[in-house]
């Protein structure tokens, strides 16, 4: 956009003094300079450059698939190539943590789970202030868990499996992907409103314990969707419930847990899109307006209902107002359950 | 014959021109990938994936398989050739691999390595054909009980496969079993000895500790030894074996194949613990004995063959059940769910264009990596006649790429460069490290089965010998510990391995 003043008839310039050269230099340079002193104060030509998308998980699971599917659509609509960059390490401490020390220009975002709001809970060296360097830009996904049975058990609904579970008390086996992760506090929560007991075996992720569930070791686990399906999908466990307030596009026949047993019961597996805390308002209102642009395709839609996720934007208010009220609703289930990660 | 009709349907699909192609380009990789140490299948299937959305199903696995299979021949490459494993496969292969390149037998070796290997491939292949369905089934016997006792079996083989001193090697085991209790514990998720370092949150990084001590140890302790270094340079060798050196191989292929195809079967383990079963089985039933650890062909042969069959029958329990062996199966899954596919029985049912075209595929793989590999064998030996003070800056800097890109964290090169001087001075102590490496791998795997074998069981030890399985190899743990334990036979050992 400069272009036009940088290169001046040459006759024009030789006629300068001295001090009128430098004068007529710094004038030409200071949009230049100012431009590149404060890229984020003026972001009028944002984006101008390719953006990075961190994924803070290793590649291969539901996470890593919506976050390459997101990156591919919010580039077409934001017109700048998102490249999608895996930074696993600590439960997405890490990869969080090094958007959390970016700039807050627009060009760094990480896509989080609710571990995001489980991970200050429960860890006590989480580096970064969730709400003072993290902002939420737009949530992008919803999905239940799901409620699975291994098959020798004698349940198909979930009253048989409170039913079973108070007639075999203590004799149960829950799976999860690790401590606080949303499958432990998902059936955490479910046990606190039931009174059920249950052993919790953790595994390093839920797919880990489908094995262990089809043996009949490990009796009931409230697994992701992405990490169930192949096992429901042709019996080898039972799916006997959703936990979402509405029921799931993928599972159209299992009622949900609110309506079976327990109302007001809903475990969200949301995903969300967040950046380094203050960025620059026009930058929060195109970055936001262009993911829920690219959440109305139908390629998106397709391609994430293959986890089982489904497509929900926000603006930044209710972005921000969804960030505490999730970190509080799993605080609560973690002080209720008295679960630490360090003890 | 089922077999026959779906192994016709299999080279259908992928002898199409355009499946070729992808198979091509995928072992190709694999074999750049593999002998370049620190650049591993996982990291280039990820890198990959992007480009597999734009493929058909079929094409897109059958290129990212290739570039599994196919690591398992390049890391054979630089073990030999450099005495630094491309693969964590390829350890036990530096063993009599870069002794016999030492002697100037770096071709016989590179040729036995790509002949068991596709003698290998060939028969893992069959056996996916036929055996798929009911070793599944085996698969999925283990529970917890099952996978700590075949740990604690593999740990005590890894002493018996030990060079040099039994105290040494049982020192560096627990060594390796401490190393990997590094991180967040699955069961309690506390952190346990990461001195509030993020970075090792989740353990120490397996690829930068082997590069660590395989890589950059070595380099500089081969830099003390310049006597050796123009050696090796004058003296290569025919590429092909001679008949008598394939002949005493034959038994030892035919081992590590049928070994290496069922350990490959069993999440966890893989190609990696195909490899030093079979060497150590070889170190046990050979005959002659010889000179395992100075040089002995059947010293590659054996492992080489093991761990090309592990890393095809890996795909066993992934096709089948859905279930990751190791990691780049992990990302396999991840690409079949890209592309819309759960893995799981249904997949073989379904589509069986899909699993019987990849199988094909495997075939067709093997054949171009001999092809590729065993003229090609003559460039790689090459890289020996580049001088060390080119290559040893070169390796060292493939090193640091690699332990960044596991998880894009400046942490993992320092943790490297921390056990770089540690390896070192292993080295100088005559400390094996290849015990280390398996103690570090199988220890956290073995405390998780056994915390969770005995949460299920209510704390109950006896789940341990309850489990059919579970008790034959811990019973044949305890055979091995008598093997090494006995005088006479420790005498015959030590007499051996020092020879």
């Amino acid at each position: 956009m400069y272009r036009g003043t940088s290169n001046p008839p040459h006759e024009w310039r030789r006629r300068r003094t001295p001090i009128a050269k430098i004068r007529y230099l710094a004038l030409l340079l200071s949009p230049l300079l100012l431009a590149f002193l404060a890229p984020s104060a003026q972001a009028q030509g944002y984006p101008n450059k390719p953006l990075k998308l961190v994924i803070p998980y290793a590649p291969g699971g539901a996470l890593d698939y919506i976050g390459r599917v997101m990156a591919q659509y919010l580039g077409e609509t934001i017109g700048q190539t998102v490249v999608a960059e895996n930074r696993p390490g600590a439960g997405g401490i890490s990869g969080t943590d090094s958007v959390a020390r970016s700039a807050p220009d627009g060009y760094t975002i990480v896509i989080m789970d609710p571990a995001i709001v489980i991970n200050p809970t429960l860890q006590p060296s989480v580096p970064y202030d969730l709400f003072k360097q993290i902002e939420a830009v737009s949530f992008i996904s919803s999905s239940p868990e799901v409620v699975v049975v291994a098959p020798q058990l004698p349940v198909k609904t979930m009253a048989e499996l409170v039913a079973y579970g108070k007639a075999n008390p203590g004799k149960m086996n829950f799976g999860s992907a690790g401590i606080g992760t949303t499958p432990h506090l998902a059936a955490e929560l479910f046990l606190q409103r039931t009174g059920v007991t249950a052993t919790h075996v953790p595994y390093k992720t839920i797919g880990q314990s489908f094995p262990d569930m089809m043996a009949g070791k490990i009796h009931f686990s409230f697994s992701s969707i992405a990490g169930a399906l192949a096992f429901t999908k042709d019996n080898r466990v039972r799916a006997i419930a959703t936990t979402g307030l509405k029921r799931s596009p993928v599972y159209p026949d299992l009622p949900t847990v609110d309506e079976a047993l327990l109302k007001g019961y809903e475990i969200d597996l949301w995903l969300g899109i967040f950046a380094p805390a203050g960025l620059p308002a026009d930058v929060r209102t195109k970055l936001n307006a262009s993911l829920n642009q690219a959440l109305t395709k139908p390629e998106l839609i397709a391609a994430f209902e293959k986890v089982g996720a489904v497509p929900r934007g926000t603006d930044p208010a209710q972005s921000a107002a969804l960030l505490k009220s999730e970190f509080d609703k799993w605080k609560k289930i973690i002080v209720d359950g008295n679960i630490k990660a360090e003890n | 014959m089922d077999a026959l009709a779906n192994l016709a349907l299999g080279f259908g699909v992928a002898l199409t021109l355009q499946n070729i192609a992808y198979c091509f380009i995928g072992v190709f990789l694999g074999t750049v990938v593999g002998v370049l140490p620190g650049i591993g299948p996982v990291t280039t299937v990820a890198m990959l994936l992007p480009i597999s959305f734009t493929l058909s199903p079929v094409s897109a696995m059958i290129m990212l398989a290739g570039i599994y299979y196919g690591a398992q021949y390049g890391g054979s490459t630089t073990a030999i050739l450099v005495n630094i494993p491309g693969e964590a496969s390829s350890v036990v292969t530096t063993i009599d691999g870069h002794q016999m390149a030492r002697q100037g037998r770096a071709g016989p070796a590179l040729g036995i390595a790509a002949i068991g290997s596709f003698f290998a491939g060939c028969a893992a292949t069959l056996l996916i054909c036929v055996a798929a369905p009911p070793l599944a089934a085996i698969a999925l016997e283990f529970g917890p009980a099952e996978y700590f006792s075949l740990m604690v079996c593999g740990l005590i083989a890894a002493v018996v496969l030990a060079r040099g001193s039994v105290v040494k090697a049982i020192g560096m085991v627990v060594l390796g079993l401490l190393l990997g209790l590094a991180g967040t514990d699955v069961n309690s998720g506390i952190r346990r000895f990461t001195f509030g370092y993020t970075g090792l949150a989740d353990g120490i990084e397996f690829v930068a500790l082997s590069m660590a001590i395989y890589g950059i140890g070595e380099i500089v302790y081969n830099l003390e030894q310049k006597a050796a270094q123009a050696d090796v340079m004058s003296r290569i060798g025919r590429v092909w074996p001679a008949w008598e050196d394939i002949r005493i191989c034959i038994p030892s292929i035919l081992r590590g194949t049928v070994l290496g195809s069922l350990l490959g079967v069993l999440p966890g383990g893989g190609a990696l613990l195909a490899a030093f079963g079979a060497y150590t089985l070889e170190k046990k039933v050979a005959k002659p004995p010889r000179n395992f650890g100075n040089g002995d062909i059947r010293g590659v042969a054996a492992p080489e063959s093991a761990n090309n069959a592990g890393a095809q029958t890996s795909f066993i329990p992934m096709l089948t059940l859905g279930i990751p062996s190791n990691p780049t199966m992990a990302m396999m899954i991840g690409a079949l769910m890209i592309h819309g596919i759960s893995p799981g029985p249904r997949v073989m049912t379904e589509r069986p264009e899909l699993f019987w075209g990849l199988v094909a595929s495997m075939w067709v793989g093997n054949l171009m990596l001999v092809i590729l590999n065993l003229p090609l064998v003559g460039m790689w030996v090459k890289l020996l006649r580049i001088p060390y003070r080119m290559l040893f800056p070169a390796i060292i800097g493939f090193c640091c790429v690699g332990a960044f890109t596991v998880n894009s964290n400046m942490f993992d090169v320092l943790v490297m460069a921390f056990f770089a001087v540690f390896g070192y001075l292993c080295l100088k102590l005559e400390c094996e490290p290849a015990p280390l490496i398996l103690g570090f791998v199988l220890g956290p795997l073995m405390e998780e089965n056994m915390r969770r074998a005995l949460l299920i069981s209510r704390g109950d030890p006896r789940v341990f010998v309850e489990e059919p399985i579970s008790l034959a190899f811990l019973i044949a743990a305890v055979g091995l510990l008598l093997v090494v334990a006995a005088p006479a036979i420790r005498m015959k050992r030590e007499e051996v391995l020092k020879e």
